[in-house]
């Protein structure tokens, strides 16, 4: 009987190596890349796209009219020129005319106005349509007001014009041409093949530098050096980008040799890795804050908001997450025009316990049993308990901590906000007027309830003036407002990157965006 | 003189059954062992020589030494008396769960089995429907609305948990239930109840603290899943899962994280699980025949 | 027997529209939808998304129609009527998350890599199942499969034989046999652990029972003893817990894809959950409800052939 079993065992391994592809060891191809992403992109449809992860290979796939260069300056892409009117309301580009589509067709301005109408299209019903707004009729079209998309505010003057008309002038419009919503597409395939299968490998249409060869889903995305790209043809032949959600994984895959790009270090981890020669680091154009419902006691007292945001030594936060995130009082980040770091209120026990007093709770007695609410998340999970015991130790104030998955805690902060809970905000282009716009009256994202006219108008002013240097000291106004004098927010810290990348590696540039360039990717030992 | 015939009879039943649990050195040991960790739950704050939640930023992620035993944590957390706090919070996990789903899965098992039939039919299709209902939805609306604490973990892991109890004491008394004796006694006329109580619960008792001894290690690993997905307890608070998972992303370069917590999980899930086979053998009503 | 399986087919079909109808309302009470994310989303665009994927109708009950008096529109111009029509019809919708693809088309793409990973853990299973009541030993090893959550169980499968000794890859499923051997250890031994102590459990029973005695005093051989009487007597308590034990290999688990990355249906549990993606939590419950009925119908019938004093009713 045992005998047998044993038998069976052996037949059993046998018959699995015969099955199974032998072990190979194989040297890998050096003209294969192959980095981490963290999710299945939800779509490499770039009208519907909204997250990072689909940008990660839509960027690599696609261009639009501008790009960005390594420190988040505009650059002409598809555009070889443009011209903006002096009142800040028309926008003519140029496109260049060697760019072909990855089936060999000529790009046109049309293929924009074809995007565009589809981003606008209520049918297509893209969540990022509202970045167009700006644009003339645009809204209109999109709420089904009118329907004749030739009254919308751009137009193919011929194959390599655009013409765009804008409501009112945009400081920041320029960059949305950097954006993925704004990318141009083709009309033809989309309508042939239908969503969502028009992105599929065999039937998708792009014109960067790569184009998409496989997509397994849920498990690898990979690219392929665009032969009909019209700029410097990539360096390497394929980009295998792997879908690996857990970051320990990602991290032993590193280590064997199995990939060569991580961005996403376990925050565990970051001081290990801190000296090791793979690890890279970059700011972050991405601030973590914590917001007070201000409709709801205590926080409806300025002064208990200012002694809580007084009472945080930021740089413990810091250190515990060891990764190079930059303590900060304001909240324009660091990378940004408007970046002013003494701006906010600092490390001040004093005052703080002098504020909390005047509050009419002095040394924390008689306050409130409040909860500090965050989003399930190994990192959150550190810093609230570190929050809870600084306030404990400098107001002696003792907060209960609660978690919540992350749907049910947005849902929650969206319509019954905790008193206190945390957020963090990523720039969509690098402009102030991306993180002002948030804490406005008028904005869905301002969770804090906080309300200020003045606030308002210099959000809006500074949005329509388009010289950078009278911006700029409406923006250190709006900052004081926001950070020092109502503190409606705690601004903690500015997000870094952190990631290994092989020394074999060359080419692959961090900038603040965390955009994931690869066409100067380069491999050689 | 039937009393004490009775009674002597009934008391050399458990005698002989401790006299059997005795022999096994396992279980005496795993015994020995939960008492004690049953004892740890108790006197935690006797036991833990620091807080489980007073943070010393200079002393973060120290490998064990002679004032850390176990090292400490990111925030500076002296991972021994977080252990120990975490024991109170496992065990209590792990038995107040388990109670809960063994009787309401007994009961339920018991009864759809017994009576058998439609009623039969109808309760192990609601089981079905149970079983196959995506529990973390339901998990997650527990959290809501009893909040994230404590008892949202009880009442959610009892309500996933009950539903595999009741399958198996209903496959087991659907095989008692065609036993002679047990025919026997219903052809004489013996009340269902007394024939529940007096003829099938004491045979499928064996197979009940199987049940039991794999549903209180069942419950503190199905805590430790919460724990791996996000929904477990609040902090400051900790159990064996919680801090297991809180080292798992760092398994490679701080194994002491993650070995402390998880040998804490592997002892006391052997111990239950020898006790319970130790148990079994002793409670054996057929042993006493032989 | 087979008037048997197609009455537990045809229960089934009730059992199936009450299980969908119950994940219908849980789904939709719990807070947080597909499409609330921590970027505010302009009520006119959110009116556009709504309508794309139908979600501007009522739930349950249209009231307006109601109004209007329009009686077959109160439950007809619902959600749940569209979802359950097209359910009827076999088409489990589009993803949420994954915007615009089909469910049918995700679990066609997922659903096989699980059933593959099950077979390799059902295979240890069965390679595992003679050696239980005579090697003492291997129960031990066994055990550490039901005494450590299945993360801790994969971390040190991955510390091992990954980091350690450099002979397997940490994760991927990239078509050759070394990546299949950690997650099929780590996802059999908690199965082989369970079923080999509950088959040592009433094997015990069964070898006390009166029938092996008489077998045994009748001189049989105890090999024959053993197969005939005791193994196949004991089977029941495992045949019972076997049948969602198959079911759940088969579907595979949550934790050893998500450490592995591996492209599994068990993923999808989880992650439609978190995502509120709708459709596709549907799409998997029902998945999951169709295997465990068969896996259930199967057992039943075991039963009746193991122990002819079960009867089939």
């Amino acid at each position: 009987m045992k005998k047998y079993s044993w038998i069976a065992v052996i037949l059993l391994i046998v018959g699995l190596m015969l099955y199974a592809k032998p072990w190979s060891k194989k040297s890998l191809p050096s003209n294969e890349f192959r980095f981490v992403i963290v999710s299945e992109p939800p779509t490499l449809d770039w009208s519907l796209a909204t997250d990072n992860v689909s940008a990660d290979i839509i960027f690599n796939l696609m261009e639009g009219l501008v790009q960005y260069d390594a420190n988040l300056n505009v650059q002409p892409a598809l555009a070889e020129k443009w011209d903006i009117s002096k009142d800040g309301l028309h926008y003519t580009f140029y496109l260049r005319k060697d760019v072909t589509w990855s089936d060999g067709k000529p790009l046109t301005a049309q293929d924009f106005v074809d995007g565009w109408q589809r981003l606008l299209d209520p049918k297509t019903a893209s969540e990022y349509a509202y970045f167009l707004f700006d644009v003339k009729n645009a809204q209109d079209y999109n709420s089904k007001k009118i329907s004749d998309f030739n009254q919308v505010g751009v137009h193919a003057k011929d194959d390599h014009t655009l013409v765009i008309d804008l409501w009112h002038p945009a400081s920041y419009f320029l960059t949305l041409h950097a954006f993925w919503a704004t990318f141009p597409l083709r009309k033809d395939i989309v309508e042939k093949f239908g969503a969502p299968q028009w992105t599929e490998p065999q039937n998708i249409v792009t014109c960067g530098p790569f184009k998409l060869k496989a997509w397994e889903h849920d498990y690898k995305v990979v690219l392929e050096a665009n032969p009909l790209y019209y700029g410097p043809k990539p360096k390497v032949q394929l980009a295998t980008a792997y879908i690996i959600n857990e970051d320990s994984t990602a991290l032993s895959l590193y280590e064997t040799g199995k990939v060569d790009l991580i961005r996403r270090i376990p925050p565990l981890l970051i001081a290990k890795y801190k000296n090791h020669p793979d690890h890279k680091n970059g700011p972050f154009l991405r601030g973590y804050y914590y917001g007070m419902n201000v409709l709801k006691k205590p926080f409806s007292d300025v002064r208990v908001r200012k002694a809580f945001s007084m009472a945080i030594d930021r740089t413990q936060l810091t250190t515990l997450l060891g990764g190079n995130q930059i303590p900060t009082t304001s909240w324009i980040p660091k990378g940004m025009q408007g970046y002013e770091p003494e701006i906010g209120l600092k490390f001040d026990l004093d005052k703080a316990k002098l504020l909390l007093a005047q509050a009419g709770y002095p040394n924390g007695a008689g306050f409130p049993q409040i909860k500090m609410a965050y989003d399930t998340r190994d990192d959150n999970k550190v810093i609230a308990e570190s929050l809870q015991q600084q306030w404990k130790q400098n107001l002696n104030i003792e907060l209960t901590i609660e978690n919540q998955e992350w749907k049910v805690y947005i849902k929650q902060l969206q319509t019954d906000a905790p008193p206190l809970w945390r957020l963090g905000w990523g720039a969509d282009f690098p402009d102030p007027d991306n993180f002002l716009n948030l804490f406005t009256s008028y904005s869905g994202n301002n969770l804090t309830r906080w309300k200020n006219k003045s606030y308002d108008a210099l959000i809006e002013a500074g949005a329509k003036e388009l010289d950078i240097s009278k911006r700029l000291p409406i923006y250190h106004k709006a900052q004081k407002l926001l950070t020092e004098e109502e503190a409606p927010i705690i601004p903690l810290f500015i997000d870094a990157q952190n990631v290994l990348i092989k020394p074999y590696i060359h080419g692959y540039a961090l900038n603040a965006m965390s955009i994931n360039i690869l066409k100067n990717v380069e491999i050689h030992k | 003189m039937s009393e004490t015939l009775k009674k002597s009879n009934s008391r050399s039943l458990w005698q002989d059954a401790w006299k059997r649990l005795f022999k096994n050195k396992a279980s005496v040991i795993s015994l020995i062992y939960i008492v004690g960790i049953i004892l740890v739950a108790i006197f935690a704050d006797v036991i833990a020589p620091f807080s489980y939640e007073t943070q010393s930023p200079q002393d973060r992620l120290l490998f064990p030494n002679t004032t850390y035993l176990m090292g400490t944590d990111i925030l500076g957390r002296d991972l021994f008396s977080r252990v120990i706090y975490g024991t109170r919070m496992s065990m209590s996990v792990g038995i107040i769960i388990a109670f809960c789903s063994l009787i309401v899965g007994t009961i339920y098992g018991s009864l759809s089995g017994y009576v058998g039939g439609r009623l039969d039919n109808i309760l192990m299709r609601i089981v079905d429907i149970l079983y196959t209902f995506p529990s973390l939805l339901l998990i997650i609306l527990i959290r809501v609305i009893f909040g994230p604490g404590l008892f949202g973990i009880f009442f959610a892991l009892t309500i996933v948990e009950w539903v595999s109890v009741s399958r198996i004491v209903r496959g087991q008394i659907l095989q008692v239930k065609e036993m002679a004796y047990v025919e026997a006694a219903r052809a004489v006329g013996v009340r269902h109840q007394t024939i529940i109580a007096r003829h099938i619960l004491p045979n499928i008792l064996g197979p009940i603290i199987v049940t039991l001894t794999f549903e209180i290690p069942a419950a503190i690993l199905s805590e430790s899943f919460l724990s791996f997905i996000g929904l477990g307890l609040q902090p400051p608070f900790s159990s064996w899962g919680s801090l297991a998972n809180d080292g798992f992303q760092a398994f490679k370069s701080y194994p002491y994280l993650i070995f402390f917590p998880g040998m804490a999980i592997f002892l006391t899930v052997l111990a239950f699980n020898l006790l319970g086979d130790g148990l079994r053998d002793a409670l054996d009503p057929k042993l006493k025949n032989t | 027997m087979l008037l048997f399986i197609l009455k537990r087919l045809f229960i089934s079909i009730p059992v199936i529209f009450i299980l969908a109808t119950l994940t219908f309302c849980i789904m939709r009470v719990t807070p947080g939808g597909p499409f609330d994310k921590d970027k505010a989303i302009p009520p006119e665009i959110k009116a556009n998304i709504e309508a794309k994927y139908h979600l501007d109708k009522p739930t349950f009950i249209n009231t307006p129609a109601f109004y209007k008096k329009k009686w077959i529109h109160v439950l007809t111009e619902t959600q749940y009527f569209y979802y359950m029509k097209g359910l009827a019809q076999g088409d489990l919708g589009p993803s949420y998350k994954y915007l615009g693809r089909s469910v049918t088309d995700i679990i066609l793409d997922s659903l096989p890599v699980s059933v593959e990973l099950g077979f390799y853990a059902a295979l240890i299973l069965a390679a595992y199942k003679h050696n239980t009541w005579i090697d003492n030993a291997a129960m031990f090893t066994a055990i550490s499969g039901i005494t450590l959550p299945s993360f801790l169980v994969a971390a040190l499968l991955i510390y091992i034989f990954s980091i350690k000794m450099a002979w397997l890859p940490a994760g991927l499923w990239d078509g050759g046999w070394e990546y299949k051997i950690l997650p099929t250890i780590a996802l059999g031994l908690r199965p082989v652990a369970i079923i080999a102590r509950l088959m040592r459990t009433s094997m015990l029973d069964v070898i006390k029972a009166d029938y092996v005695r008489t077998a045994r005093a009748k001189g049989l051989n105890e090999v024959w003893v053993i197969l005939k009487h005791v193994v196949k007597n004991s089977l029941i308590p495992v045949i019972t817990i076997s049948g969602p034990l198959l079911a759940g290999i088969i579907t595979g688990s949550f934790v050893i894809e998500h450490v592995f990355a591996i492209p599994g249906i068990a993923k999808h549990f989880i992650l439609a959950v978190t995502n509120r993606d709708y459709t596709l939590i549907m799409g998997v419950t029902l998945v999951y409800a169709v295997l465990l009925i068969i896996a259930n119908i199967l057992v039943d019938v075991f039963y009746a052939l193991v122990d002819p004093r079960i009867k089939l009713s």
